[in-house]
């Protein structure tokens, strides 16, 4: 047995030595990749820009950067610090970066999807595209050219997806050649670039031209092989970079007037940026960059150091610099170039993997700055919370629903109100006639996520054996944030877009003052006073929105319309969807659409000015709200 | 029972590690795995001057391993590319050199891939796996064919092999298996005697799994919160695998023998893609026919000239196709043949020394055909030259050494390509690569050796490096490693701590400790890079590696009282393999990808053996591999988490004469880690096989 334990021995040491090497560390909670701020310029410059850098293919790398140009500050994966709890963050291969109206839109090719963010690169959405490209802007619709459309053909076209950029939904779709890449918009024309670039050996060479209106391709216009850049100058002629086989056929930048070619100057051309007169060119293949006029398309030098450049890739003119990015093994990082108009280089700074893609925008944001959304609590409930506001107009339920009681001011009937309708109780408060509202909030604020955010529940129902008519009693609803964080509802409010707010029988300046004096008809089921009693003026004045008449006479019976979506009160509580609303309809006073992360208020109110004799004015009915994706603890 | 045989053949043909046995116990139950049909008066020369991992017999059995592809993380200086589920590709790179530079090779033949040169092992059954080696620089043996002295890793499997008592005529073994994400895999074999000299041997396999198994992706914010937590099941790993074999062996007198031996590998996989953000299934298929037949005979003349011819030809098909509907359509056809006609001779001058002289031959051809657009099938064709010189001697007992130098010619021809665009494909130059090994025996009673070696070796580049559309870059040079060597290897047979059991193949106690320190150099290396132009890349000889690693391995085997034999198996690599392509590169000095700078595996089995022959044993397995890097550079973005699993196996083998019966229970990935060896790949969690065995 001595043998024995001096065995054991020895294989113990053994054992602790190898522990000792095989250890060397152990797994952890794989956290959030981190954002992290490196200062690269002193010289400050009004507002940010984005970056977008592509990422390789199966690696999941696309990745938001954001220059904080008045702090010269940049910030490496700032969508990841803006958007933590994002599965698998922002995706794989990031192809397109662009801002329309309040919002940053980002095409994420080979996750099939546009990431739809506010300006703080804040998620408020995704549009699942497949094998999406690029983009393109107007009128408040979004076209998007992709390599496959919703129905796959033999032939391998492409798709144009056209969607709506209220409600990111797909309207319409186009096919169009093999590949398409870039596209731009002249007046209601839309030219996309036809690559072909899966075909190798037989690359496309047009341009597809769709007709905004009818949405359907009108001509092809062959312009040169694998076109895949294309943008508009400042004479509205188009500017197309087609790039050759990468053999015998050299690229070239063919430059047309509608479908009028103009010119064709032999240049390879990377990349190009239009700014005014100047057509900025990226030759990567000869690492220059080069400069033509937009009058005559002629060549005037510029020379930048672009000779250091591993592979020139991305390309910017703004009015202050030249952002041109280096691609280096397109493996590992890049780096981004600052130059000036003057040649010199003002800085640089080192990026994610294929920095391709960039955005100027006006504001400056601070990592985390922008905190106007409260922080959820721990007890967030997915019901009204509380009630700020009850003025509703002049209506046979007022001072019932809920009831009036002498002494009651408006805080009182407030009160009442957060009884009848707060935390799920599921009573009923009339708005009255038109105009008259409710404010109400949540213990939280309310975020902006993929799809419906909210429901707004009334007391609306169908007629039997119909799905159009019923009774309806719309409200229009709006939504604050409360930008000044005092707490209260006295910030913007933004209309949420429903089915009629297009409509031209919509009035959107609407004015009706009720007073107390003429506060005398009364109906014989209700004769308690129509007038809200807790209100000391002798008037109150509403304005706003008002809907066309709702009521119809069907089979004699005197019947409304039922709205497709966007009111409250509009369609049976049962009917989850058409309750629903989601917060990316909201548009500002102008129609402007909106994007906000995340609301604090609710305003409802009555969006009709109707009086059916018997059955009364039509008035909006609340029965309660409920936050579909309260925050979890 | 075929483990003796298997272990006789061993001995009579390779040779090595076989010096321990001539004082084996004569125990009752030993004597199962004694070898008395062979004598063992092994030459000084034909001990080993590279010791090779090795894993064999029982101990490859017990282990928790499905392929030869799973087996192999049990070696050190291996790193195993693993896309996880049974279907997934599974590749081995040696040494850091990169998984090209490591030659496979079944039943003694090189197998290929001309196209990509890669070899799925997670396609190699071990079921009809008798043997696995890997041997770092080459054979020990300089008996072998002129293509083995040129890869820089090598790793050798060998099939079971009939071995027939007096009397016996047929052995047949059934097996099914059954195990998570719907596993099914039945194996049956038969080995018949046809005449006392020739036998046959049927082998056949079908392994079908649906590939569903359940991730998760979890990640907190540094404060600890969780910022998301999914559990998803993987999609579009399903595999459906049939292989067959059939060899016939035979062995005419004891230095003289022939083998055929066929082989056909049918399977439809899905190609389960990365997860990556919005994508949770991806859509490509995968077809796969791979059939070769090749032939050896071996004999011995004048008691001192070694012969050996061998032929093989391979017919392999490749169908890939693309159903996912949110990418463009991809429908391509492969089919690559080959013939391989190899002549190793060796001439024993002296009792202490031999000199070996070799040549082979082979001829590759790939058609790629896109079933879609229907182009022109294209056409690439390669023939190779390899020609071989090499020697062997021993000073005493003390000095073993060897020196190889091989001449390799490659001719590649695109047949759509004009002849300046084929690069350099008209007249092929040859390359010469030395080898130079030595062993050295300070004590020649004791099993005590420093053993080192130099060795050069090219890795050349594949069809889709050369003509890959578009990408290919025909003026390729062959990508060069450099490998030198030391180790120092210990090995003894520990007194037994019983005398009764002893189930160990050596029929003791024993103990191998081997330290290694190597530093290879890859030069010229073969790698993407883009064009000038946007989307475009190409293959250039680009990039310089430096590998310096340590490989530690202590195997050791204890016979202890009431018949339990414990048995543990250590392995622990510590290695750097530095990119040094270009100071400007901003990974320049950093990790080169997916090489941890630690790795490691611990083995522990305990067997018992009952009076009557009843085996029952327990074996727990551990591997580790440290953080490492998925790109370039070593970035907290590249940053890729450790992983390392528990492994668990019960298994129990009864003899009802005549026949035997087995069970084996595995749990693998015990602790249920989420873990990835390719980023993007989620490997499978806890998961389990149930394995059930008749042998007759």
């Amino acid at each position: 047995m001595h043998t024995c334990r001096k065995i054991l021995n020895l294989y113990s040491v053994l054992c602790i030595l190898s522990a000792i090497a095989v250890f060397p560390s152990c797994r952890t909670d794989e956290v959030v990749y981190p954002t992290i701020g490196t200062h690269i310029t002193d010289e400050p410059r009004q507002g940010g820009l984005y970056v977008l850098c592509e990422g390789n293919m199966g690696a999941n790398k696309a990745r938001l950067d954001y220059i904080n140009l008045e702090s010269g500050t940049y910030y490496s994966n700032w969508y990841g610090s803006q958007n933590p709890t994002q599965m698998k963050e922002l995706g794989d291969v990031g192809n397109d970066l662009q801002q329309y109206g309040n919002r940053l839109y980002a095409v994420i090719n080979c996750s099939h999807k546009i990431e739809v963010m506010d300006l703080q690169a804040r998620h408020i959405a995704k549009i699942d595209i497949p094998n999406c490209r690029y983009m393109a802007f107007k009128g408040g619709k979004m076209y998007v050219s992709a390599y496959v459309g919703s129905v796959a053909t033999p032939e391998m076209l492409g798709s144009v997806f056209e969607i709506d950029t209220a409600t990111l939904s797909v309207t319409r779709e186009v096919k169009v050649g093999h590949q398409p890449d870039e596209l731009s918009i002249v007046d209601d024309k839309l030219y996309v670039c036809n690559s072909g670039g899966y075909l190798m050996n037989r690359y496309d060479s047009t341009l597809s031209v769709i007709d905004l209106n009818t949405f359907t391709e009108t001509e092809k216009i062959t312009v040169g092989l694998n076109p895949t850049r294309i943008r508009v100058d400042d004479q509205k002629h188009l500017w197309v970079c087609c790039q050759g086989n990468y053999r015998k056929v050299k690229p070239q930048i063919v430059v047309l007037d509608g479908d009028e070619i103009i010119t064709r100057i032999p240049t390879p051309c990377a990349n190009i940026s239009l700014l005014g007169a100047n057509a900025y060119v990226l030759d990567a293949e000869n690492k220059e960059l080069k400069l033509f006029s937009t009058i005559d398309c002629q060549l005037s030098t510029v020379n930048y150091q672009l000779s250091t450049m591993e592979h020139p890739y991305g390309l910017l003119a703004t009015n202050e610099a030249l952002y041109i990015s280096d691609a280096k093994n397109y493996v590992s990082s890049g780096v981004l170039h600052c130059f000036g108009y003057d040649g010199t280089e003002h800085w640089r700074a080192s990026t994610g993997d294929i920095p391709a893609h960039f955005c100027r925008v006006t504001k400056a944001f601070e990592l985390y700055g922008d905190t106007a959304a409260k922080p959820a609590t721990g007890t967030s409930s997915p019901y009204i919370s509380k009630v700020y506001d009850y003025v509703p107009a002049m209506g046979q339920f007022v001072n019932l629903l809920p009831e009036y009681k002498e002494g009651d001011d408006a805080a009182a009937m407030c009160h009442k109100c957060e009884q009848a309708i707060a935390n799920n109780a599921g009573g009923l408060v009339c708005l009255g006639g038109w105009g008259g509202y409710i404010t109400f909030g949540f213990d939280h604020p309310v975020d902006n996520k993929d799809g419906f955010d909210l429901r707004i529940l009334g007391n609306a129902f169908l007629m039997s054996g119909s799905d159009t008519y019923g009774s309806s009693e719309p409200g229009i609803v709006l939504v604050s944030r409360d930008d000044n964080q005092n707490g209260l509802p006295d910030d913007t409010w933004y209309e949420l877009k429903g089915a009629l707010y297009d409509d031209p029988s919509t009035l959107h300046t609407y004015t009706k003052t009720y007073t107390r004096e003429s506060d005398t008809l009364r109906n014989p089921f209700h004769t308690q006073p129509y007038f809200p009693q807790w209100v000391k003026e002798e008037s109150i004045t509403f304005t706003g929105a008002r809907l066309p008449s709702m009521t119809e006479s069907v089979n004699g019976q005197n019947v409304q319309r039922i709205l497709p979506f966007g009111y409250a009160d509009n369609k049976p509580n049962t009917d989850s969807e058409g309750t629903s609303f989601d917060i990316s309809w909201a548009v500002d006073a102008d129609g402007k659409s909106i994007s906000l992360p995340c609301v604090d208020f609710v305003r409802i109110y009555t969006a009709v000015d109707e009086d059916n004799g018997a059955t009364g004015e039509l008035s909006t009915e609340l029965s309660g709200a409920i936050d579909l994706h309260p925050p979890t603890d | 029972m075929t483990k003796h045989i298997l272990f006789i053949l061993l001995v009579a043909l390779c040779a090595p590690s076989v010096f321990a046995l001539s004082d084996a116990e004569t125990d009752s139950l030993c004597s199962r795995f004694q070898i008395e049909e062979v004598e063992v008066t092994a030459r000084a020369l034909d001990k080993d001057v590279i010791v090779p991992q090795t894993l064999k017999g029982a101990e490859l059995q017990r282990l928790n391993a499905l392929s030869v592809a799973d087996a192999l993380r049990y070696f050190s200086g291996v790193q195993l590319k693993d896309y996880g589920g049974v279907g997934g590709i599974k590749t081995i790179n040696v040494r850091s050199m990169g998984s090209q530079h490591t030659a496979v090779y079944y039943n003694g033949v090189q197998l290929g891939n001309a196209q990509n040169g890669q070899v799925d092992l997670g396609r190699f059954s071990l079921d009809n796996m008798e043997e696995i080696q890997l041997f770092n620089g080459q054979k020990s043996d300089i008996f072998q064919s002129a293509r083995e002295f040129g890869a820089a890793g090598n790793v050798y499997l060998t099939t079971r092999k009939p071995y027939f008592k007096e009397g016996e005529r047929v052995h047949v073994r059934g097996q099914m298996r059954f195990g998570s994400f719907a596993l099914a895999n039945p194996n049956v074999g038969v080995d018949v005697r046809l005449t006392e000299t020739l036998s046959l041997t049927m082998d056949a396999e079908y392994v079908y799994s649906d590939g569903k198994y359940p991730f998760r992706y979890r990640r907190v914010l540094p404060s600890g919160e969780t910022a998301y937590d999914t559990t998803a099941v993987r999609q579009n790993g399903d595999v459906n695998a049939v292989r067959t074999e059939l060899g016939l062996h035979h062995y005419y007198r004891t230095t003289g023998f022939w083998r055929l031996h066929a082989y056909n590998y049918y399977s439809e996989r899905g190609v389960p893609g990365a997860i990556v953000n919005n994508v949770w299934r991806n859509g490509e298929r995968l077809w796969d026919r791979n059939t070769f037949a090749q032939a050896q005979w071996q004999d011995r003349w004048f008691n001192r000239w070694d012969m050996r011819f061998l032929f093989k030809y391979a017919n392999d098909y490749t169908h890939y196709q693309n159903y996912d509907v949110r990418l463009l359509p991809s429908n391509n056809e492969y089919t690559q043949q080959e013939f391989y006609l190899s002549l190793a001779n060796k001439v024993r001058l002296f009792s202490w020394w031999d000199v070996s002289l070799a040549y082979d031959y082979q001829y590759n051809t790939l058609d790629r055909k896109n079933l879609l657009t229907e182009d022109v099938t294209e056409h690439f064709l390669r023939h190779s030259h390899w020609l071989s010189a090499a020697t062997a001697f021993n000073i005493k007992e003390y000095v073993r050494a060897q020196a190889s130098v091989l001449m390799t010619a490659v001719q590649n021809t695109h047949l759509l390509f004009s002849p300046s665009e084929r690069g350099a494909g008209g007249v092929p130059i040859p390359k010469f690569t030395p080898g130079l090994f030595f062993s050295f025996r300070p004590y020649p009673k004791m099993d005590l050796a420093l053993n080192a070696f130099y060795k050069q070796s090219y890795r050349y580049p594949t069809f889709n490096d050369l003509y890959y559309t578009d990408l290919g870059n025909a003026s390729l040079r062959p990508e060069l490693a450099r490998q030198h060597s030391v180790e120092l290897a210990y090995k003894t047979n520990l007194p037994s701590l019983s005398h009764k059991a002893v189930l160990h193949p050596d029929g003791l106690s024993s103990l191998s400790v081997a330290v290694s320190y190597y530093y290879n150099r890859v030069t010229d290396k073969i790698i993407a890079y883009p064009k000038g132009q946007q989307f475009r890349w190409t293959m250039l000889n680009l990039g310089t590696v430096k590998i310096n690693g340590v490989d530690a391995k202590a195997d050791m085997s204890l016979c202890l009282p009431l018949r339990f034999v414990l048995r543990t198996r250590l392995n622990y690599t510590y290695q750097t393999a530095i990119d040094l392509t270009n100071p400007a590169d901003s990974y320049y000095g950093h990790q080169i990808p997916y090489i941890p700078w630690h790795s490691g595996s611990v083995v522990l089995g305990l067997d018992w053996q009952s009076r009557r022959g009843d085996h029952y044993g327990l074996n727990y397995s551990f591997i580790y591999v440290g953080e490492r890097y998925s790109q370039q550079e070593n970035t907290v973005y590249n940053h890729v988490q450790p992983w390392y699993t528990h492994d668990l196996s019960l298994y129990g083998e009864w003899g009802v004469k005549p026949v035997w019966l087995k069970a084996n229970i595995e749990i693998n990935n015990l602790l249920g880690q989420d873990y990835e060896v390719i980023q993007n790949y989620p490997m499978p969690k806890q998961n389990i096989r149930c394995t059930l065995a008749v042998r007759y």
